[in-house]
């Protein structure tokens, strides 16, 4: 192996730890992705990983950071769909449907692989069981946009926000980034509002009752779930939506 | 840009804003307090807690403008 190669299955541990949790990858698979990864780049808050409109011609997987998938209405309104983090492909959805029809933003620093969209077709033609993973990966976020879409209708901001806090919690700690009920989350007030679906104005509100509640403390980008079983009850979560279970796919 | 303070009163207390949004002006500092109290309201219908929600929008130079909005259960027989 090339130490390119080397560096890119460094880089590539969060990503096949997410994959892994779900089933066994094996070892030629692993060589297969790190060698069909291409360029390492680099994004600061409120840059766009890939911009809505375009016709990305490779496929980005975020290495570190937090990002969001997100749409921009005509009134300047922003929602994000989806907040990514290290180890998932953010545009796979680009390698198949070709045009993105939303935009993917970094919410903090953050580094992402290009993968060339012929060499994921290599892979798909040379490797059938990770074929069927990547495939899981944009299951699963599939499955992620349907739970935000019942809290969006059902739950309260309040509630929404607490369960966000407890997707973004497990999703970490099942790739090794979190545990102990704590992780580092730099990303703003006026964010996290756009990814629950309210004003600025109310997540501060919201973050206040949270805090009181004694669910959580958030200081300097450390977020702390004091009481992670009663955030869970209080958010009528159920991880089941995660699918964080080995098995045979 | 100016930055702004909203405290929020609702059926669960005061709730007083140490952290501010900076925005262009105190228009569009009420309309963002609008936008806020329609997502408030929303979810006070549905969970019954309280019969007014108010937010006092301050900062260091205009006086605090309060936007209030009254939720009322009448008996009309």
């Amino acid at each position: 192996m090339t130490s390119q190669i080397i560096e890119a299955a460094e880089l590539l541990q969060p990503m096949f730890r997410k994959l892994q949790q779900r089933d066994e990858l094996g070892d030629e698979e692993k060589r297969a992705i790190a060698e069909a990864a291409d360029q390492r780049l680099v994004f600061a808050p409120g840059d766009d990983l890939v911009a809505d409109g375009s016709r990305p011609e490779h496929s980005t997987l975020v290495t570190s950071g937090f990002t969001c998938r997100y749409k921009m209405l005509p009134n300047g309104s922003r929602q994000f769909t989806a907040i990514h983090l290290a180890g998932d492909f953010v545009d796979l959805h680009s390698f198949l449907l070709k045009e993105m029809d939303h935009s993917v933003g970094a919410l903090s620093h953050c580094t992402v692989i290009t993968f060339p969209h012929e060499r994921l077709v290599t892979i798909s033609q040379r490797f059938p069981h990770l074929t069927r993973m990547l495939w899981l990966s944009t299951l699963l976020d599939g499955a992620m946009h349907r739970e935000w879409l019942v809290g969006m209708g059902r739950l309260s901001a309040a509630q929404r926000t607490a369960h966000l806090l407890c997707e973004i919690y497990l999703r970490l700690a099942a790739i090794n980034l979190a545990r102990d009920n704590q992780f580092n989350f730099p990303i703003t007030q006026a964010s996290l509002a756009d990814a629950v679906g309210i004003s600025t104005v109310h997540v501060n509100r919201v973050l206040q009752e949270l805090r009181h509640g004694g669910y959580l403390a958030w200081d300097g980008g450390m977020l702390d779930l004091l009481d992670l079983d009663r955030l869970k009850a209080f958010a009528q979560f159920d991880e089941t939506y995660l699918h964080l279970v080995q098995e045979p796919r | 840009m100016p930055r702004y303070y909203f405290d929020v009163r609702d059926g669960d207390g005061a709730f007083i804003d140490e952290v501010g949004v900076d925005l262009p002006n105190m228009d569009s500092a009420v309309k963002e307090a609008r936008k806020a109290l329609a997502d408030m309201v929303r979810d006070a219908l549905r969970e019954e807690e309280g019969s007014e929600i108010s937010i006092l929008v301050r900062d260091g130079a205009d006086g605090p403008i309060l936007i209030t909005v009254s939720l009322s259960t009448d008996s009309l027989s």
